[in-house]
């Protein structure tokens, strides 16, 4: 090459940025990122599966590796019976929650209802109330001894259900599960083109012909979807069968594991392991099923800009029977349990036979406030999901900038790790960490065992994918071009991310750091293998207080949880909504 | 301001080629352009010019600087360059003089000198008065004004625009090409224009690149490109043009297809018996007024008047060329019946290729009769 004249020399050359060992900076971000969802993602798997061939505790020395424990899990364990009765109690799960969720989403978004919009409010309410506190709510007003039970009792001379068993469990956990199907249908079918209908309509097909012929087989992805979704978190739920199916001996996937790792006296690790594994192995096949199904799913529907407003179909007299049912189900299923165990908060004793008002007191809580190890479970449930939310909320923006807003040769592999915990039951996350912790290098595994710390591991794991979903589409929304302005101008891939997109996604990272506190706030199940007597949290104190029967001041914590979250995510809501009108 | 250097580019996305060995070299302050169809491959060469694309293969070198080459790739913060993006990417949180100050943080130049060049370049594109404002509260021309003076605040190297104009209106759109073109010329600076529209290309480049398919089919001046297409393709891209399929009788005749007459082209083209287009424009075919005669050396047609249409400056016909339909402009009013076409033979171009129009197309200029 010959230039003729010399170069004038740039009059603001771009900046030079350091490349450390000749590799660019975000590079070194981007492998790190990586590295630590990598680790965090493998150390509960890789112990665990270990463990499943080892023929003694994987921390003692001459482990021999064998097939040994699979045998004895389904020969000496009876893990053919836990089997069965996860299939049962996740099959009828799913049947009753499509049952509620699907008529109702049907009635709600397609068909004029009085109270519509309420009802569809109302389907919120899982978001604020873990499933612990329902199983406790359900026990309080439905269990054997439970406020209406006792009622029931008392005028037909016998009890009609037994909530005590499959069918039981099953029904509670439906209720709490329905409202994802909901969620998933109502999307759907505010989606889909009205003008089919309108079609229908003028061809003289009535109300019902149209529901059957033309909106049902619109249902047909998100049923599919929802329904795997909801096996898959029926097959990992600790919560309700722990509190309905321990007491009288059914075990699922989830107690099995409760009881071999914590209620034994010497657990035997190789049958844990092994049960562990093939749960995972359940997990992960569902979710990968999961995400190919929404991935196909995702190709077929066609979202028209803004969407036509569906027509709304008159149902005539059944709209009052729809209006009934729904009614039924968000104040039987959730307003009269929730509703009955703060109201249990409140009484010394709690039965129709004997007004509660007469022993209303202040008592449960006083108990709870006067006994440092209840308040500081508060403290440390709060402390966990406050850091928990700042460090989750933060690896999700830098996992999502990297998976979608970056040349990274592995940037798939970082999306497919953050959204792995998915598949990662709370209790086998808690066992995992467990022996990854036994089994660390540099005594790292001691100084984080049985604190804080290491529930924040545990919990912040399982909430990485709640994270990330909801900063994803966030960025989606921000054009490519306003990077590659950016870059042009002089900015690294970093610095892009600091001065321009970090200011854009500020609202999307305040979400999530909303939704992830109060994911944090609700989890406890990986913290029965994680926790200590020091590291307490409420939901952990509130089993125990199950336990030991104090009913009552299991109602006070259960109540101050709920009270901590709708505080926190009414002073969220207000203070984004009064940045945003500023 | 130095020359521009791409050589043998090429880019692949997975198995689709979308650029074929790119060859072209831009001198010191040309404005050149890259003009195609939509999907040819304008943009991706644009983007591996920035550095926002890594090309498969090629280098790329711009003064003494080689961006890319084998072994080598300059990210785009390294290559000093001015980019102005179709959707005008301004940053909606930063108002304008912010937008401005952006890559002047970057580099670290002091604030007194910062304020200095943001007023010089915003005055530059006549809008210092709008400094405060937020891109929202700017409309589609002023935001493309704003685009241009961010990609020229810190006098880059060279200046790379992508469709700049297409989301501005008609009127808009001829105003800003002149008030473009002069400020180009005022700063002299390399720019490197992309657009679909063929006109602004003719209006604005010293030379143009014709893009398809990923190949570069003809580099030239805008006068070049339309006086003498390299391909029938460029042809039928830049400006309009008739196509009458013949075969080559001699060394300058070809027989047509559509009345079997004989016409005299540009020699040179290719050998007896071959099958041809000759490709004519319409304002290069004369209509022949009443009584006069044809002057010698000039081909004479004969065609039917089937419509004509005022255009404002001018008149267009759609003419009967034996089962074939030709439009002609002209600027006389009210022609009907038969007339006398008259065709220079250097107007007519041949070209040795006889499918030029999509079927469909071709299926409407011919006549059944
Ligand atoms: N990231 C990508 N992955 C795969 N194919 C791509 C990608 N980006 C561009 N292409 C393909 O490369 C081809 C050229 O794209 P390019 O954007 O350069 O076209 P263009 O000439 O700028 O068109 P337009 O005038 O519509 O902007 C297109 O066929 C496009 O589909
Ligand atoms: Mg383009």
């Amino acid at each position: 090459m010959t230039t003729l004249s010399p170069p004038r020399p740039a009059v603001h050359p771009p900046p030079r940025y350091r490349r450390p060992l000749g590799l660019a900076r975000e590079s070194w971000l981007h492998y790190g990122v990586l590295l630590l969802l990598a680790v965090l993602v493998l150390a509960p798997v890789v112990p665990t599966l270990y463990q499943s061939f080892l023929d003694r505790p994987l921390y003692e020395a001459g482990g021999i590796l064998s097939v040994d424990n699979y045998v004895r899990l389904f020969t000496e364990a009876g893990f053919g019976r836990v089997v069965l009765n996860t299939a049962l109690f996740a099959g009828l799960t799913t049947l009753l929650s499509l049952l509620i969720a699907v008529p109702m989403a049907v009635v709600v978004v397609r068909t004029k209802l009085p109270g519509g919009r309420l009802f569809a409010a109302a389907m919120q309410w899982p978001f604020f109330i873990s499933s612990l506190i329902l199983g406790f709510g359900w026990i309080t007003i439905y269990g054997p001894a439970g406020f209406v039970s006792v009622e029931v009792r008392r005028m037909l001379g016998f009890l009609p259900w037994n909530l005590y068993s499959i069918p039981g469990m099953a029904v509670t956990e439906a209720v709490a599960l329905a409202p994802i199907v909901y969620t998933f249908c109502a999307n759907a079918l505010r989606q889909s083109d009205a003008s089919l209908e309108a079609a229908a309509q003028v061809c003289g097909a009535g109300p019902l012909r149209i529901l059957r012929s033309v909106i049902l087989p619109m249902l047909r992805p998100p049923i599919v979807y929802s329904s795997i979704l909801v096996i898959s978190m029926s097959v990992e739920t600790l919560s309700v069968p722990l509190l309905f199916g321990q007491p009288v001996g059914i075990d699922v996937f989830s107690t099995f594991l409760y009881r071999n790792g914590l209620q034994s006296i010497s657990p035997d690790y190789g049958v844990l392991g092994a049960a562990s594994a093939i749960i995972l192995l359940v997990t992960v096949s569902l979710v990968a099923l999961q995400a190919k199904l929404l991935k196909n799913a995702q190709r077929f529907v066609s979202v028209r800009g803004k969407a036509t407003r569906p027509r709304r179909l008159d149902l005539g007299w059944l709209k009052w029977v729809s209006v009934a049912a729904i009614a039924c189900y968000v104040v039987l299923g959730a307003l009269v349990p929730i509703g009955g165990l703060v109201f249990r908060s409140f009484t010394l004793v709690f039965t129709p036979l004997q007004s509660p008002f007469r022993t209303l007191t202040g008592a449960n809580y006083e108990r709870i406030f006067t006994y440092p190890v209840y308040v500081q479970s508060i403290v440390n449930s709060l402390l966990v999901a406050a850091i928990g939310a700042v460090l989750v909320s933060g690896l999700s923006l830098l996992a999502v900038m990297v998976a979608r807003r970056s040349d990274f040769r592995f940037a798939r592999a970082v999306e497919y790790l953050a959204l792995a915990p998915q598949a990662m039951p709370g209790i086998i996350v808690g066992i995992g960490l467990f022996w990854a912790l036994a089994f660390a290098p540099f005594g790292l595994g001691t100084l984080v065992q049985g604190t804080l710390w290491a529930l924040i591991i545990g919990f912040g794991l399982r909430a990485l994918p709640s994270g990330f979903g909801s900063i994803s589409p966030s960025i989606m929304q921000i054009g490519r071009e306003l990077d590659n302005a950016a870059r042009v101008s002089g900015a690294d891939w970093v610095r892009t991310f600091t001065r321009i997109l970090a200011a854009l996604l500020r609202p999307a990272f305040a979400g999530a750091l909303i939704l992830t506190f109060v994911t944090l706030l609700k989890e406890y199940s990986p913290a029965v293998f994680l926790g200590s007597a020091d590291s307490n949290i409420i939901g952990t104190t509130m089993l125990e207080l199950w336990v030991q029967g104090n009913t009552g001041s299991v109602a006070a914590l259960a109540s101050l949880q709920i009270a901590i979250t709708a505080t926190f995510v009414g002073l969220a809501g207000l203070l984004l909504k009064g940045r945003n009108d500023a | 301001m130095p020359e521009v250097k791409v050589s043998r580019l090429s880019k692949q996305f997975g198995d689709n080629a979308v650029l074929r060995d790119i060859t072209f070299t831009i001198a010191d302050g040309e404005f050149f352009t890259l003009l195609g169809p939509s999907g040819c491959g304008k943009s991706t060469t644009l983007a591996c010019i920035a550095g926002l694309e890594r090309p498969t293969s090629g280098s790329i070198a711009v003064g003494p600087a080689t961006f890319v080459d084998s072994g080598t790739f300059v990210p785009p913060e390294g290559r000093n360059l001015g980019m102005v993006f179709q959707s005008y990417a301004l940053w909606p949180h930063l108002t304008v003089a912010q937008n401005l100050a952006m890559p002047l943080r970057i580099r670290k130049v002091d604030r007194r000198r910062q304020d200095e060049l943001i007023t010089e370049s915003l005055a530059k594109v006549g809008l210092a008065e709008l400094k405060n404002r937020y891109p929202h509260q700017l409309s589609g021309g002023q935001q493309q004004r704003v685009a241009l003076a961010r990609a020229l605040v810190y006098s880059p190297s060279v200046l790379l625009l992508d469709e700049p104009l297409s989301n501005l209106d008609a009127q808009l759109r001829e105003q800003a090409r002149a008030w473009l073109k002069r400020l180009q010329a005022e700063l002299g600076i390399t720019t490197v224009y992309v657009t679909h529209d063929q006109e602004e290309a003719l209006a604005l480049s010293d030379r143009i690149a014709v893009m398809s398919e990923g190949d570069m089919v003809q580099i030239g001046t805008p006068k070049e490109i339309y006086e003498t297409p390299a391909t029938a393709r460029v042809a039928a891209f830049v400006g309009r043009c008739n196509f009458l399929t013949g075969t080559v009788t001699g060394q300058a005749e070809v027989r047509l297809d559509c009345t079997g007459q004989t016409l005299a082209v540009l020699p040179g083209a290719a050998g007896d018996g071959r099958r041809v287009s000759v490709a004519i424009r319409p304002e290069r075919l004369e209509i022949l007024p009443e009584g006069r005669t044809a002057p010698a050396g000039v081909n004479v047609l004969t065609a039917q008047v089937l419509t004509g249409s005022y255009i404002g400056s001018r008149y267009e016909y759609d003419l009967r060329l034996g089962d074939h339909v030709i439009q002609v402009e002209s600027n006389r009013a009210g022609l009907t019946g038969e007339v006398t076409l008259l065709a220079d033979p250097s107007a007519c171009l041949v070209y040795p290729t006889t499918d030029v129009l999509p079927e469909d197309a071709e299926a409407l200029l011919t006549v059944s009769h």
